[in-house]
């Protein structure tokens, strides 16, 4: 009985030890809001243009797949606009004012949002690099420059903006991620303003494209 | 009888499933999609057009620069994208995207937008 009651208390005392220390990542998500515009449980649930648009911010039950884990963090401390619009609207510029996390709530939101994860995302898959091929796709055979922008010559932001900016989105994002959205967009995103570019773009090309915007990184000064 | 009312229902939901949109669903489609682009009243001044923009994506409003285009014109570049119609890579291809119906929706949208008929094929 009495290595029972034992266990019973110690595992009271580190349940109570754990909360003293801080909530844990799902909870700091949850009290802080941020459940209020990002849902965090899979698979996607968008089935109309009307479901999209009652969206107030993305999606984020894929987001260990989607992102890395040291840009999630210095975002999540200091965020930036990424959308040049607004989330979901087409007139107005996007006015930024995403809330901050500070202190431990960032480590801990970035370790929970770090391990929701899609088993359509194969690791291992795209290495970023220069790619001419998924260059001469992105600006000029596809469309994809005319909604995202991106860094052109001598650094020049060229592009679109109804898109996310792809920016340094080597920095950014997971370039496995990258070729798992081109190649099934219905899974992460089953309604959205980008075309679906299966069945025009060959696994190839796409990972071409993948490569492309994975090497989408800052330019490192010359010293 | 059981089976005539089934039979009856099912080619009614058929019947719906090909239907093109609606009017109002059409216009969800083209604010949607087409808009970022072309512009929500579809004048070609969506926020993709800026200054380095590298072409002026059509006016849809422009009844003269619309009649000059067949309905089929208007479906080949929506499906198929702008190189299709000798036109510009900025144009998608929608044809993966869209489903039949709101192809044919969004042409009568395109319509009403510029008042026009069309060119007659």
């Amino acid at each position: 009985m009495r290595p029972i009651v034992t266990t019973i208390l110690g595992a009271a005392l580190l349940f109570g030890a754990s909360g003293a220390a801080g909530a844990t990542g799902g909870e700091v998500f949850e009290a802080k809001g941020c459940g209020e515009c990002h849902y965090t449980q899979g698979p996607a649930r968008e089935k109309t243009i009307a479901d999209q648009l009652a969206k107030k911010g993305p999606e984020l039950w894929y987001a260990g797949s989607k992102f890395q884990k040291a840009w999630l963090s210095a975002w999540l401390a200091d965020p930036k606009p990424i959308r040049p619009m607004a989330f979901n609207d087409l007139t107005t510029v996007n006015p930024g004012g995403h809330p901050k996390l500070s202190g431990g709530d960032v480590a801990a939101v970035t370790g929970f949002l770090m391990g929701l994860t899609s088993d359509a995302v194969k690791s291992g898959k795209v290495k970023p690099k220069k790619n001419p091929k998924g260059r001469q796709i992105f600006i000029k055979k596809m469309p994809c420059s005319g909604c995202h922008q991106y860094a052109g010559r001598k650094g020049k932001i060229a592009g679109g903006r109804s898109g996310p900016s792809l920016v340094n989105a080597g920095v950014r994002l997971n370039p496995d991620w990258i070729l798992a959205y081109l190649q099934q967009p219905k899974v992460f995103k089953p309604v959205k303003m980008m075309p679906v570019f299966v069945g025009l773009l060959s696994d190839k090309d796409m990972l071409n494209v993948a490569r492309y915007v994975a090497n989408f990184k800052p330019k490192k000064k010359r010293k | 009888m059981k089976q005539r009312m089934i039979i009856a229902a099912m080619m009614a939901l058929a019947s719906l499933l090909a239907a093109p949109a609606s009017a109002s669903e059409a216009e969800t489609v083209f604010k949607f999609y087409c808009a970022q682009c072309h512009g929500l009243t579809g004048k070609g001044d969506g926020p993709n057009v800026t200054k380095d923009f590298p072409v002026s994506p059509r006016n849809f409003t422009n009844a003269g620069e619309m009649n000059k285009l067949t309905d089929a014109d208007l479906k080949n570049v929506i499906m198929d994208g702008g190189p299709s119609v000798s036109k510009s890579p900025m144009m998608p291809p929608w044809g993966k995207t869209l489903t039949a119906g709101e192809v044919d929706g969004l042409i009568k949208h395109l319509r009403t937008l510029c008042q026009c008929k069309g060119k007659q094929g």
